[in-house]
């Protein structure tokens, strides 16, 4: 016979938290009828970089596997949507030489598009196969790591180096990829039903992210992070529950980078390489691990600040970002969501007191 | 088939270079179980001291010593300053020491510049003898194994030959028995990481002749090292060998037959189904918990 034990529970979507999100869904929706156009460039890149980190979030502030290599799935999706959409520019706009093929195709010798890259020519289908592939890599690298046991720093070591290896794959073939200069000029989408797009996303994934982490398949995520040989005595298969967050968390980021492509106009190996992994990383936990709005703030935080400060003293934003790594790990463990999340439940317990 | 031969034989070289890029941080991952990814930063530091001690008339014979000191140093500094705070969260020694590199590459740029610098091997290493190659097989290379032996006989009778080593070996085994018998656990673990960011200068101050010095060229070599220890396992000294061996010689062969990027992919795969065969690593260390 089962008990039903009443526990508090907060609630999914509270009061106060649905009225500021739509406060700022709408004030970030309306920015480009009054905005500089500066601003609303880097509004649409800072939505995709928050699911980025959000991506991050899930697995590593959630469920405790360190991924230093989340950069493979957002460029992986990023490659697939910029390929596709500059076949399609190169086809109605020749280029210099008269080609309809992308002129790095041009360069490197190839005279027509080779024969597997026809399919992309197709957006919508470049776009799934984007979030597919990523999807599926992570699914392969899942099983074979978590279903071992192999996890923590070596998780961490492995993820780096795969994206390490992914960068230097697109250098090499650049007859393919755009190599060095990655890939630019394909027509421009920085419209604002493309910002609307991603802010839409952008909120269903942080729905999905709450739902995801708010409800019993979170508190067994949670339980693994803490201590995941108990919660493997508890029963639970933990490689399974890895595995499955890994993938939606693949997959979140993979469809950031697909949106970012589209918007930002230029891609390079870059945006799939370990430093803009690890960038991540920091994002998130400068917002806060463990918590959902977290990633979103510290995107917009750590990345609007570079925005704004690396213009003039490029060096000196190095610099506040490695003592950004250190500070976050040494004195704000929780970034700043949680810092306040426990400020106010101090404050809660001594007037109760 | 001859020139198989010939790769085979430079990939005794590379295996040296992974040898000894990665022993320091086995030594440091194996006793305090931390990745320390400043490690290739470290070897960049290193392979700058071996640039300032050649422009001030020494030679690499001179540069290994003072990398090792002025490296050692540096290890002790960011350990006292950082690393001994979070010895207990290891993922996030990850993200802590990245910003240490970080600071590391911007630092070092300050004070050397955006430009290359060149070091020069010593003059009785110059030239080479042929093998069954055509090409000739420098006497740096040749230098740069016996490097490599050198340092892993060091490092064992370091860590399995003294005094310091058993106590190494006690914190490794059980860290808090070792404490209540009396061994300064935290003191160990400082040693330890001065030592092993030593031997990462060693490797900077060897590899300066063979690379142009520069801030970022240390990342590369970090990852490499990284690999080596899930491939190779931290439970002896045998799984740094191996796992550098086996890496070192499979890339140098396969970049030969396809390219760089085939080859390194094709030995990541590799790695990665090892591990699934040995999770932890070919010489791993089975924990007693």
């Amino acid at each position: 016979m089962v008990q039903n034990r009443q526990v508090y529970k907060a609630p999914m979507f509270p009061l106060w938290a649905v009225i500021a999100a739509v406060g700022i869904v709408l004030a970030i929706a309306t920015y480009p009828f009054y905005g500089a156009a500066y601003v609303t460039s880097l509004l649409g890149k800072f939505l995709c970089f928050s699911i980025f980190a959000l991506s991050i979030d899930l697995i590593w502030g959630f469920t405790g596997i360190l991924s230093l290599g989340q950069g493979v799935y957002f460029g992986i999706g990023a490659y697939f949507t910029a390929l596709s959409l500059k076949i399609n520019y190169a086809a109605v706009n020749p280029t210099r030489y008269g080609g309809t093929i992308p002129d790095f195709m041009e360069w490197n010798g190839l005279t027509e598009l080779p024969g597997f890259m026809v399919p992309l020519q197709n957006l919508p289908f470049a776009i799934i196969a984007g979030l597919f592939f990523a999807t599926l890599l992570a699914f392969i690298f899942g099983v074979i790591t978590f279903k071992r046991h192999i996890y923590g720093v070596y998780c961490a070591v492995i993820t780096l180096a795969e994206s390490l290896i992914l960068q230097e794959a697109i250098i090499e073939y650049q007859a393919y990829t755009g190599g060095f200069n990655g890939i630019t000029d394909y027509g421009t989408h920085a419209q604002i039903n493309v910002l609307w797009l991603i802010l839409v996303v952008t909120i269903i994934f942080f729905i999905i992210g709450r739902i995801l982490t708010h409800s019993r398949i979170g508190t067994i995520l949670k339980s693994i992070r803490d201590n995941d040989t108990r919660a493997e005595f508890m029963g639970y298969n933990v490689a399974n529950y890895r595995i499955f967050v890994f993938c939606v968390s693949s997959f979140m980021a993979a469809t950031a980078g697909a949106m970012y492509a589209a918007w930002n106009g230029i891609i390079s190996f870059l945006d799939a390489g370990p430093v803009f992994s690890i960038e991540g990383v920091i994002w998130t936990a400068v917002g806060g691990r463990g918590t959902i709005i977290g990633p979103f703030i510290g995107a917009f935080l750590v990345k609007g600040s570079e925005y704004f400060l690396s213009g003039k003293l490029a060096w000196t934003w190095q610099l506040i970002m490695g003592a950004l790594f250190i500070f976050v790990v040494l004195v704000m463990r929780d970034g700043i969501v949680g810092t306040i999340g426990k400020w106010w439940s101090a404050r809660k317990k001594r007037i109760s007191n | 088939m001859e020139s198989i031969i010939t790769q085979f034989l430079n990939g005794f070289s590379v295996v040296a270079i992974l040898m000894i890029a990665a022993v320091g941080l086995a030594v440091i991952f194996g006793v305090a179980g931390v990745i320390n990814m400043a490690h290739g930063e470290f070897i960049m530091v290193g392979a700058y001291t071996a640039a300032v001690v050649g422009q001030l008339g020494g030679n690499t014979f001179i540069a290994i010593p003072v990398a090792f000191l002025v490296v050692a140093l540096l290890g002790l500094v960011v350990e006292r300053s950082i690393i001994q705070w979070i010895y207990d969260r290891p993922l996030e020694t990850l993200l802590a020491t990245w910003g240490v590199g970080i600071i590391l590459q911007v630092v070092m740029k300050l004070i050397f510049g955006p430009e290359l610098y060149y070091v020069g091997a010593p003059k009785i290493l110059d030239g080479g003898f042929r093998t069954i190659g055509l090409l000739p097989f420098p006497w740096y290379r040749l230098f740069l194994i016996v490097i490599a032996i050198i340092i892993m006989i060091i490092t064992y009778f370091v860590l399995f030959r003294s005094d310091l080593g058993l106590k190494v070996r006690a914190v490794r085994r059980n860290r808090t028995m070792a404490g209540c018998l009396g061994i300064d656990t935290a003191k160990v673990d400082m040693i330890i990481f001065a030592f092993g960011s030593g031997l990462a200068g060693v490797a900077g101050a060897v590899l300066a002749p063979i690379k142009s010095v520069s801030t970022t060229m240390g990342f590369p070599y970090a990852v490499d090292s990284f690999m080596v220890l899930v491939l190779g396992g931290v439970g002896s000294l045998w799984g740094v060998v191996a796992g550098s061996g086996l890496i070192g010689e499979a890339e140098t062969i396969l970049s030969f037959i396809y390219n760089s990027v085939i080859g390194k992919l094709l030995v990541f795969i590799f790695i990665v189904l090892a591990i699934r065969v040995f999770p932890k690593g070919l010489f791993g260390y089975h924990e007693r918990t």
